[in-house]
Order: structure tokens, then sequence, then C-alpha cells
């Protein structure tokens, strides 16, 4: 360096850019080396000048990118004239030993595979749709698809996998895997994902997927991503995992950069089921297991199927699809044509106030600021104006759907979906359509 | 014996709003809260308390002014609120978080039995219902997620008997104790606390676990211990108020394109 | 002195003894009581003791027609007490007697003493009458007690007559002309009887007389009569605000809030109890007795009596209470349903003739139920959560208060600068029904030119349902954050659209030291209208318009007549009147906190509300408050009436007609 340069490059300071910041859980405070952030009480943080030494750790950890380096008027100035002089070396990317050696372990796993959830023998759809993107996944990392079964006398959903696009399944078949318990199930698959290593492995993100999931990525102390709407490779091989969080309000797309395998759940319904092609054959790999039933300490005693259940027993709260009915559906018996499109839906009738004080339901259904909050999956509000006491019960709903006459009803502002017309004529119609659609696609297949 | 339960302090999700033109987070005024789905692991525990006299103790992970969520702990009625608060423990993931959490019970069952771990089900700010079951894997306790009811409970054996609830059906478990239980919001309508338990919480004094006192391995916990990484976030797509069809002139042809439509974006199925 | 006079003198004693004695055993219980000052405005209270007892304004009401004769019973009651004294005196020293006055005195005086014997035998006779036949339904018509007491005063009329009328028949009663009454009884039941009997006859009577009022006034303490003794007392301890507040919490450690037993009521309070006649004027009133809910405001206090009578000896004691206030089945015990259907709407205080607070001693007990047991209706734990944590009823961000303001000119309030505080609230900010008020306010306010201004996210509920449901530690955070922010803004003046916002600024953060101009639209926009700067050219034609008063407006503060002059000069004709109007106006059903819960128990307060004015055939019903508005608009609907009835606000309807021109 030239000894006549007093000038020493300005290395700014790190700042929050404001109404970026999402309180992410404080990643900026924990990849700061000087200890320069503290946060304030929303979460944000509160950057040292004195201590910062413009690292760009903290900017580089931003999920928001939130933090910026700041320059003053005369340290900008000054890198003006350094520019000009066009010396300033390029930064290099700070090369990191451990990524090396951990990349080279990495390299070790291959293949994408996905858990193939049974009841009964009877696969869970959402595996299958699992394999179509799997299949995606395995032709961008130019890998195998595999399944794994786990169950008793299962063997048959190996075909089936195949016949989805696996072109191999793990098959560990025993009676103590009749009903799922998370215990031996968790212990399966990882002794299988020990041996065999794959690189990524997706589970549907169902009530029992949700609860091996967690279990299994705990035990191989790898990363695990619930609930992904998109996945997908990225230029250097990585799994993207991208996935609603805050409520829905922000997309985030997550790696998991160092540990294997690539671990992720995806909802029902999210990805495209991929065509069923029962010629295509693949290669069943039998494994056992030493989990003997003894050591098994949870018993399941009882399944209970909610459709066998009575009908006072239903709940709103919990129902994933609700179709819900005001002053607009005119009386008790009118119901009916509400029921019909649940019953199609597989969800139940909710009501809003004004048919619990006509005596046409009762009270347990009403959804609202003094009845019941929902969150359900779908919500058809039909004849249902929208007044604040009832939007406050269900506005968290994924999808609301409006029917009602007056186009101007406050419904309207909250829904996703809405239809200007008469209930008597909508609703009957959209049941008789899915209807149509069902038989189609029975016919069809 | 004891009950330890899990709570988080999180923004209150419902009020985050986006603008609509930056696409930034609007999270000014949006409160930090008791999760919601704690609340009724709070109460779940309280009932047990009500009903066999466990003691509890509630524990939370989080900057300093997790404090708040702990007091209202207190103030409905739990005997003991830790509080896991270290630099090092900050910007984790479930992975991270589960191994300061099951730490932190670890040490508290050497001081008393613990009986039941407690969570909720999901947090509502990160949706992913991870931290339980990497709870119950690392202290290999049985785990029971997505319990909706707790049917019986026997000291004596050691056995608890649970319903959880699954998609269409419900399952009767038994389980050994100690055991993780994770609760749904259907399990119980959680209590208000009263002035005096609310005024008492003001002065019971938190106690602080940071890593000095955990000693746990750097490379474990906190955003060196999380094995996922936030590589961008952005905001969703969003499809608010669309009118479909003329209702009011071809109510059929309206309710046809809206299931087309629904079962297009895989809101439905057929 | 003669030995009948040392007998009497000897019974008199014993009954005088054991009425004190009954007298201190009762109102030594009232000492249980918290202490409350009620002092000050001495001239002002003494006065209300004229008007109110001795003139009888509290018992003369239009509505109650019949209370005519408790004020003829009254008076002649206070006339009688001159000759029952004298009466008692002459039983003791027979040289204490009228007699002994000069003629004219003496028989203007038993003439007085005759006819008004005769008018309150006749009152009495009457009130039997009505109690049999003709008892009005709020009226507990039939009690023992009544008839007891009334059996005794037309003993005392009687027994009056015929020792009178005894003593005329011996010729030994000189001012016998002057006492018609007496002289009738004289000749029509003892004509012809020897001078013996006579004399037999008036020692009897004088006897039975005198019996008689002893027992009377040994009856008082042990029935509804005790009001003869508190209501004077009642009156003038009175509370002489428009509105009953609430007292302020201390909140610290180891203190208990609310009433859960009735020694935490305060002395006054306890007082009302005894002093409650059981005339059934507040269970008349009560709208959530009109619509057959648990709630009968006259039942709670007289409960609140029972409970004192039987817990208190042993709380004198220091024993625990056997009986509970809260909860119990048995009489002197409050059911907890009947706590939650009030709404707070202030008739049965407005209309009680000896000023008894009755809803104020269910908010006592509210608090009690929220803060120290958090016992409450489960549909409010969401609502209490969403006030605490969110400011507002629904849990709406805040962000979303000034959504409204897109489609209309405003401004923030700014220091110094803005005259008038525009005070949204909660319903004119999130509620979409409401918003049309609120902003037919702001174009009203653009329109006279006044300058005003918002606080947009930053107002904050002032917290009315809260207090009105209880939870006071909550609302004492809301209250003193609101204060604190108007009194750091300069605020001297607001404008609230809503009558629970209007109440709980004007009265209740007097409490904690706000001392500004509040004043409610309706009251606005009849002086912007006076002093010229609005002008309504234009007349709207919305057919016949009845007026609904709203209880916090109204009875609450007493704005009667600016929201109905409005509306008469934006229509161009006054408004119809409903049966129940003004101080009689019965409340819409969503005060109290009724806003925030389920109706399960009996009609629909609104329902009843909205049936009284379709009796009235309007194609508008007027009102000025969005708590009524949206349960008129329910009503309507539920009984499917809401395309023929509209319902606009004042400010809605000002808005209309300045369109017009």
């Amino acid at each position: 360096m030239d000894e006549q340069k007093k000038i020493k490059k300005p290395r700014g300071l790190a700042r929050l850019i404001p109404g970026k910041c999402i309180a992410c859980g404080d990643r900026c405070q924990a990849s700061c080396p000087k200890d320069a952030i503290a946060m304030n009480d929303k979460g944000e943080p509160i950057v040292s000048a004195e201590k910062c030494i413009a690292c760009r750790k903290c900017m580089k950890i931003c999920p928001a990118t939130a933090i910026e380096i700041y320059f003053t008027p005369e340290e900008q100035k000054i890198l003006a004239e350094l520019a000009k002089e066009a010396k300033t070396p390029v930064e290099a990317e700070e090369s990191d030993k451990d990524t090396d050696t951990i990349a080279a372990k990495l390299r070790e796993y291959k293949g994408v595979w996905v858990f193939v959830e049974q009841m009964d023998g009877k696969a869970a759809e959402v595996s299958w749709e699992l394999l179509g993107v799997g299949a995606n996944l395995a032709k961008a990392r130019n890998v195998e698809l595999c399944t794994m079964v786990i169950g008793e006398k299962v063997e048959n959903l190996c075909q089936e996998s195949f016949a989805y696009g696996a072109s191999k399944a793990y098959l560990i078949d025993n009676p103590i895997f009749n009903h799922y318990r998370t215990e031996p199930y968790y212990k399966a698959i990882c002794y299988l994902v020990n041996k065999y290593k794959p690189e990524i492995v997706l589970i549907g993100a169902t009530g029992l997927g949700r609860d091996l999931a967690g279990a299994v990525a705990t035990e191989l102390r790898t990363g695990l991503t619930a609930d992904c709407t998109n996945l997908s490779i990225d230029e250097k091989g990585l799994l993207l995992q991208t996935r609603p969080a805050f409520g829905g309000n922000i997309m985030a797309t997550i790696m998991t950069e160092r540990t294997r395998p690539q671990m992720a759940s995806v909802r029902p319904h999210v990805m495209t089921m991929p065509k069923k092609d029962t010629s295509h054959k693949g290669e069943i790999i039998r494994e056992t297991t030493a989990i003997k039933e003894d050591d098994i300490l949870v018993k399941v005693l009882e399944l209970i199927d909610n459709r066998k259940q009575g009908a006072e027993e239903i709940d709103i709260a919990g129902a994933e699809v609700i179709v819900a009915g005001g002053r607009g559906v005119k009386s008790k018996e009118n119901f009916r044509i509400l029921q019909e499109l649940a019953d199609e839906l597989g969800g139940v009738v909710g009501v809003s106030r004004g048919p619990v004080e006509s005596g046409w339901m009762p009270v347990e259904r009403q959804v609202g600021q003094t009845g019941k909050t929902v969150r359900p999956k779908i919500y058809i509000a039909c004849g249902i104006s929208g007044a604040i006491q009832h939007l406050v019960g269900m506005q968290d709903s994924d999808v609301i759907i409006a029917v009602n006459q007056d186009g101007n009803a406050p419904i309207f502002e909250a829904a996703t979906y809405g239809i200007i017309g008469d209930l008597f004529e909508v609703l009957p119609a959209m049941t008789k359509h899915i209807r149509e659609l069902r038989a189609k696609k029975r016919n069809g297949a | 014996m004891l009950i330890v339960t899990c709570i988080k302090q999180v923004p209150d999700t419902t009020q985050v709003k986006i603008d609509p033109v930056t696409g930034n987070l609007i999270r000014e005024g949006v409160p930090f809260i008791v999760n919601p789905f704690d609340t009724h692991a709070l109460e779940e525990s309280l009932r047990l308390k009500d009903k066999y006299g466990f003691h509890i103790a509630a524990i939370s992970m989080g900057p300093p002014n997790t404090e708040f969520t702990l007091r209202k702990a207190l103030s409905v009625g739990v005997d003991k609120a830790i509080l896991l608060s270290d630099r090092v423990f900050g910007g984790a993931d479930t992975l991270a978080t589960s191994t300061v959490l099951a730490e932190a019970i670890k040490r508290l069952s050497q001081e008393e039995e613990v009986a039941l771990v407690i969570c909720g089900k999901q947090t509502i700010d990160g949706d992913t219902a991870q931290v339980g079951s990497g709870i119950a894997t690392r202290l290999n306790y049985a785990q029971l997620t997505l319990v909706d009811k707790i049917l019986s409970l026997d000291i004596k054996a050691k056995r608890i008997t649970v319903r959880r609830k699954l998609e269409g059906y419900h399952e009767i478990v038994e389980a050994p104790l100690p055991a993780l239980i994770t609760v749904l919001r259907e399990i119980n309508h959680p209590r208000y606390p009263t002035v005096p338990m609310r005024l008492n919480a003001k002065e019971t004094p938190i106690t602080i676990w940071d890593n000095q006192f955990m000693k746990l391995q750097e490379e474990s916990i906190g955003l060196k211990g999380s094995a996922t990484q936030v590589r961008r976030i952005f905001s969703p797509e969003r499809t608010k108020g669309e009118i479909v069809g003329n209702g009011t002139a071809n109510p059929e042809e309206a309710a046809k394109l809206l299931i087309d439509k629904m079962v297009a974006k895989d809101i439905i199925s057929v | 002195m003669s030995l009948s006079n040392w007998i009497f003198l000897i019974i008199f004693i014993i009954a005088i003894t054991f009425f004190a004695w009954s007298f201190r055993k009762r109102f030594r219980l009232l000492a249980l009581g918290k202490a409350e000052n009620r002092s000050g405005s001495v001239l002002k209270r003494c006065w209300n003791v004229v008007m109110y007892p001795f003139l009888q304004r509290c018992a003369i009401n239009p509505a109650y027609r019949f209370g005519i004769n408790h004020a003829i019973l009254f008076w002649c009651f206070m006339v009688l007490l001159i000759s029952n004294a004298e009466f008692l005196l002459k039983g003791i020293f027979s040289a204490i007697d009228f007699a002994r006055l000069p003629n004219g005195a003496y028989f203007t005086l038993s003439l007085i003493f005759d006819i008004v014997s005769i008018l309150a035998l006749l009152a009495v006779i009457l009130a039997v009458v009505r109690r049999l036949f003709f008892a009005p339904r709020y009226l507990p018509a039939r009690s023992k007690d009544a008839f007891v007491i009334l059996s005794m005063i037309a003993a005392l009329m009687l027994a009056f007559f015929f020792m009178n009328g005894a003593e005329i028949g011996q010729g030994i009663e000189r001012a016998s002309t002057y006492m018609p009454i007496s002289g009738f009884f004289a000749s029509a039941f003892m004509n012809g009887a020897s001078k013996t009997t006579l004399e037999i006859l008036a020692a009897i009577f004088w006897w039975i007389h005198a019996i008689v009022l002893l027992s009377f006034l040994n009856y008082l303490p042990y029935s509804k009569h005790m009001h003869i003794l508190t209501s004077i007392p009642n009156v003038y301890l009175r509370n002489l605000d428009g509105v009953s507040l609430q007292p302020r919490e201390e909140f610290k450690k180891g203190n208990a809030y609310g009433v859960g037993q009735v020694n935490q009521f305060t002395s006054k309070n306890l007082m009302d109890s005894y002093s409650c006649t059981e005339c059934g004027r507040c269970s008349d009133m009560c709208p959530a007795n009109a619509t057959q809910k648990h709630l009968n405001p006259r039942v709670v206090i007289h409960d609140i009596k029972v409970n004192l009578l039987k817990n208190g000896p042993d709380l004198v004691a220091g024993k625990q209470a056997t009986l509970p206030l809260i909860g119990g089945k048995k009489e002197g015990s409050i059911e907890e349903e009947v706590l939650w259907d009030c709404t707070t709407c202030g008739a049965c205080t407005a209309v009680c003739p000896v000023f008894i607070e009755q809803y104020p001693r269910i908010l006592d007990i509210r608090r009690h139920l929220v803060q120290m047991e958090s016992r409450f209706p489960e549909e409010l734990l969401n609502f209490f959560e969403n006030m605490e944590s969110r400011s507002n009823p629904w849990g709406i961000a805040p962000t979303d208060r000034a959504k409204w303001t897109t489609t209309v000119q405003t401004k923030p309030f700014e220091i110094n600068e803005t005259e008038y505080l525009f005070y949204v609230g909660c319903f004119g900010s999130f509620d979409a029904r409401s918003k049309q008020i609120t902003l037919a306010n702001a174009r009203i306010f653009n329109a006279a030119g006044i300058s005003w201004g918002i606080l947009g996210k930053d107002e904050l509920c002032c917290g009315d349902s809260l207090r009105r449901l209880g939870n006071e530690f909550i609302f004492d955070t809301m209250a003193q954050k609101n204060v604190k922010m108007f009194k750091d803004k300069g605020v001297k003046k607001i404008i609230t659209q809503c009558p629970h916002c209007y109440t709980t600024l004007k009265n209740d953060y007097r409490q904690y030291g706000l001392e500004v101009e509040v004043i409610h639209h309706t009251e606005l926009i009849d002086q912007l209208i006076k002093s010229g700067k609005l002008k309504i050219d234009g007349k709207v034609d919305l057919g016949k318009v009845v007026f609904h008063d709203a209880c916090y407006l109204g009875r609450y503060n007493q704005i009667y007549d600016a929201p109905r002059k409005t509306v008469a000069l934006a229509t161009g004709k006054s408004p119809v009147e409903m049966e129940r109007n003004h101080e009689r106006s019965f409340c819409c059903g969503a005060g109290g906190g009724r806003m925030w819960l389920e109706e399960k128990v009996g009609k629909g307060i609104n329902i009843e509300r909205v049936e009284q004015a379709l009796t009235k055939e309007p194609q508008t019903i007027c009102v000025s408050c969005p708590y009524c508005m949206t349960m008129f608009e329910d009503g309507l609907k539920t009984k499917k009436m809401e395309d023929k009835v509209q319902v606009l606000d004042v400010a809605e309807i000002v808005n209309r007609a300045m369109k017009q021109s």
C-alpha cells in the first residue's frame, strides 16, 4: 500500500432500513461477532456505532434484507475518490474451510425420498402428490426417486409408488408397524436414512406426517421445513423450500445448507398429483428392524372415525370446511341446501348470529365475536352480510367465499372469491357441479 | 411432580399487514402476545394442577422482553417461570430451539420429577409444529402430538391416556410418563387471570437461565446450531376480493366458474 | 296518674325499648358497610328532602297515577303524627290533652284529624282493592307485609273513629260537631248504647288504638315499611351527579375488588336496601325484566337486604357469612345470570321514588366476579383480551382505525391548532354501518367549517364496556392512557358520536382528572345550526320518523332536546315519540357490555324495542348511538322489516338534508 495514502478506506456502519425488519428472531444479533447489536422491544436491531465493524454478517443473515451498510456523506466522498483511482480491490468472498469439508460429507447423500403415509394398507394421497414434485427434484439433481414404505402387509404400496413415478421402494413390513406410533416409525426411518443416505426426504404435512417428521429431523440433527408450498433446486444443487410464515403474510425461502438429508413437509392438495402409470416398475428393497414390541410403551387403544360420530359432536372450531348461513337463508329447512354442499366438501354447517336468534340453528354453531372463532381452510358465507361481529370470528380462514345478493355487503371485502347472487340458486349449482366433476373423474379413471 | 409448559412470545400475526406499495410487513402497533396455542397448553397444565396438585414450571426462550409472556403465565397460576435468554440462543430454528428447551427441562427434572411437558400444537409465527417433537425426541419422552383431550392420568402407574385428533379420525393412545403433549385449541378454554394474581405475578421473580448456566455447546444452539437458513422472504400473491361471474344473471354459470377456479387452485379436490 | 296511666306507661316503655332495640340492631348492620362520602351540598340535599318525601314528588309521577294515593296517605300520616303523639302522651299524662286548647284551635284540630283519618282509611281501602283486584304486573301485590301494614293502618283509623264515637255518644266530646265521621260512627254503630257500655267501648277502642299503634311502630323495622324511617335520609344522601359512577379502585396487593360479600357494599348502599318499599316501578321500567330475563332490580335490592339481615349478626360478631351473596338459589342470594342481564340503562334508578341505586350494585358485584374470581360468561373472554391487547372489542389491528378517512377530508389533531378532537370510537372506526355515521359527521364538520382533527391509529378505546362489565383493572389502565394522551395533546374539546364514549369521557374520566368539554355530535350539530355555522336549507323526506333515546345520552346525561330539534329541522316535522321516551326510554339492549354477550333467555330486548317502534308505523327510526343502530337494524331484520323501515343516525339525517339544499 502506498504510504502517502493517509485516507483509510471507510468501512461504514450497519443500520436498519426502517419498515423492513420482520422481527425474525434476533438472527442479526446472533450473527454479530462484536456484540454490537441490541434488540429493542419491537424485536428490531439497534446497532452500536462504537462496536460495529461493518463486517456485514448481519446484513447477509437478514432474511428481510432489512440491514444496509451506511456511509456518512464524508465517507461517501472518500469512497468516490477511491473509486476514481480504480484501485479498490474487489472484496473476495471469504473462503470458508469448514464449508468445504462439510460439502464433501454432504456429497455422500444422494437421492430424493418420499415417505408413503398409509393407514390399513391404504396410502394417503399426499404421498403420491409428493412423488410428483419429487420427480422434478430428482430430475434436477439427476438422482433416483425412491419411497419408504413402512407398515404391516403394505407391499402393494411399493407397486403403487412405482406407478406414481418412484423407481425404488424401501420396504419395512412388520406387525409392529400395524398402526402408526412415533417411536418405531421414526427409528425405522432414521435407520434407513443412515444406511442409504438420501439427500432429500419429503413427508406429507398431515397430522401423522408432522408428528413423524419432527422426530426424524431431530434424531438426525438435520433441517426440516414444514408446510412447503414450493420446492425446487438452486444452482448449487440445494433444495429451495418456500413456505408461508407470519400467519401467511410473508413467504420465506429456506435452505438446509450444512446437514443432510434436507427434509421438507408439504400439505395435502398443494402439489399436483402425478399421472398413474401401472406399467412403470421399480425395485423393492426389503429391510428389517431390530425394534421389539416390548420396547414400545405407547399403545394405540382405539381409532374413532369422525364420520360415525353423532351430529351433536360437530365441532365447528376444528372444522376444515365450513358452509355458513346467515339470515339470508330465511328458514330452518333451507339449511339443508348448505348441508348438502358441506357434505360434498367434507365440512360442517355454521351460522352467524341471526339464525341462532331466529331459532333455526343451535348456538354451538355460531361463528363470531360471541360465538366461536374459526380458521378453516374454506369458509363459505351464504346470505351473511358480514357485520363486524361475524367477521372477527372467521377472517383468518384460508379461503373465504361469499355468496350474497347485496353486492355492497361488507362480507365481500373479506372474501377471496365472491358471487353476487341468490344463494338458493348458486349453492345447489355449486354442489351439482362438484358432483358432476367427481362423477366425470370416477368414470374417467 | 412437575409439569413443564413451554411457551413462546410471538408477534400477533393476525395483526400483521402488508404495505400494498412497498410490500413490506407493517409491524407497527402489532403487539407481542403469548402464542395462542400455548395459552391452551398453560390452561391444560393448570387444570391438571387443580386436579392432581402438580407443580408447574413455565419456560420460554427468547429475548429479555419475553418476561412479559412469563408474567402472563404467572398471573394464571404457574409456580415458577424460567426465561431462557442469551445472545447465543438468538436466531435459532426449531432444531436449535428444542436443544435449549430440552436442556432446560433436563435441568428442571433434576430438581423435581417431570411428569409431563405440555406445548401448544404450533406457534402462529412459525407454524412448524416441530419444537414439541424435537423436545420429546431429545429427552426420549413419549411423544403425543395433536391432543384434544386428556382422558386419564394415573400417577401411580405413570400412564396417561389421551385423544389425538388427526384427519378424519381420532386416536386414543396410552403412553408412559414422562410424556410430551402438544395440544390443540379445542382442548380447553383458557382462564382469565384474577387481579390479585396479576398483581402477584408482577412481583414474582423470574429466573433467567443464560448459557453460562446452561453450558450448551455454541455449535448446537442459536444461529450456529440451526440446520435451516432463511435465504429470503417475499410477499405472497394476494387473491383478495375477486367477484366470480355474474351471479345475478347466470347463477349456474357463476357457480361453475367458482368451483372450477377452486379446483384449479387446489383449494378443493374432486 | 291513674292505674291505667301506669299500665300504659309500662307498656309504652316496653314498646319503645323494644323498638329502640330493633332499630339499633338493624342500624348496627348498616355500619358493617364501607364508608362513603356523600356530604356537601347541604342546601341542595335539604331541598331534595322537602321536594321528594315531604312534597311527595317521589310518589307523584304521571306514569304511575296511583302514586297520588301514597301521597295522600303520607300527608295524612304526617298530620296524624301530631294526633298520635298527643294520644300517646295523654295516655301517660292525662294532663296533656288537646281538649285543653281554646275552642277555636281544638275544634279546628278535631276537624282536621277527623277528615284526615277518613282520607287515610279510604286510601288504605283503595290500596287493598288495588292490590287484590287491579294490581299491575310489576307490583308484588299480595305480599303479607303489605296487608299487615294496611290492616294496621285501617285498624288505627277505625279504632280512632270508634273511640271518638263512643266519647261523642257519652256526650263528653265538646268538639263533636266538628267530628263528622266520628259522629257518624257514634250514630250508626253505637246509637242507644248505655253510658257504661260507651265508656267501656271507649276504653276498649282506646286500648286497641294504643296497642296497634305501638305494634305498628315495632313492626316497622321488620318490614318493608322500614322505608318510613330510612327513605328520608336516603333521599338526603342521594347521588347528586346525573350519573351513578362507580368509584375508582386502588390496585394494590392485598386489596379486594368489587363486592363479593354484603359487607363490602357501602353503608349507604345497604340503607338503599332498607328503603325499598317494593313499589315495583324499577321492575316495570327494567328492559331485562320486561323480556323475561332473570333480572328484576327490585329483587336484587331485596336480596341484598335479606342477605344483610341473615349474615349481618355473624359478620358483626366477626364470623363468616353463611348465606352467599352471589350464586345461591335461596332468597337473599343473587343468581349469577341476574348480574349479567343488566344493560345498565339506568331506568331503575331513574324511576325509583327514594333514589335507590339498583344497577350500580350489580356493577359492584360484576367487579368482584371478574376481578377476584374470573367468573363471567365465556363470550367475554375474547372481548376482554382484545380490549387489553388491542384496545378495541374485536381485536382488529389498530392501524385500521383510520380506514374510513379515504373518502372524506380529515386532518390529524394538532396540538395548539385544532379546536375539536373528533373521538371516533370503536364502532365508528371499524363497524361498516357505523362508519357511515362517522362519514356523515365528518362532512357536517367540514361544511360548518369548524377546526377538527382525529387521532387516527393512535386513538384508543374509551373502555366503557369494560367498566360496565366489571373489568375495572383493564379499564383503569386504558383510562389512564387516554387521559394522559388527551392532556399531552392539549385537547380541550372532544366530539364523540357514541353516547358510551361520551359519558365515559365526560363523567368517568373526571375521576382521572380529565376536565375537558365533551360534546356529543347531536349537541354540536344543534349548536352549529343555532350559531348559523351550519345551514340546512333543504328538507329530507324520510316518512314518519320515530325517535329513540339512547340511555347514555338521555337518562345519563339529560340530552333530549338537541337531537329532536335537529331532526325536526332537517325533516320539517318533529319526530314521533314512542310510548317510552325521554327518561322513560327503553334500552336497545346493548349497553352495560350486553353488546358482547349473547341474549340466551327470553325475548330479545332489541326485538321488544323494535316492536314498540313498529306500533308507530314509522318509515324511519332515528337513533343517536351506534349500539342502538346495530340493535335496531338487527331487530328489524329478525322482524323481516328491514326493507320497510330504515334506521338512521341524527347525523345521517342532517347530512341528507344538506344534500337536498
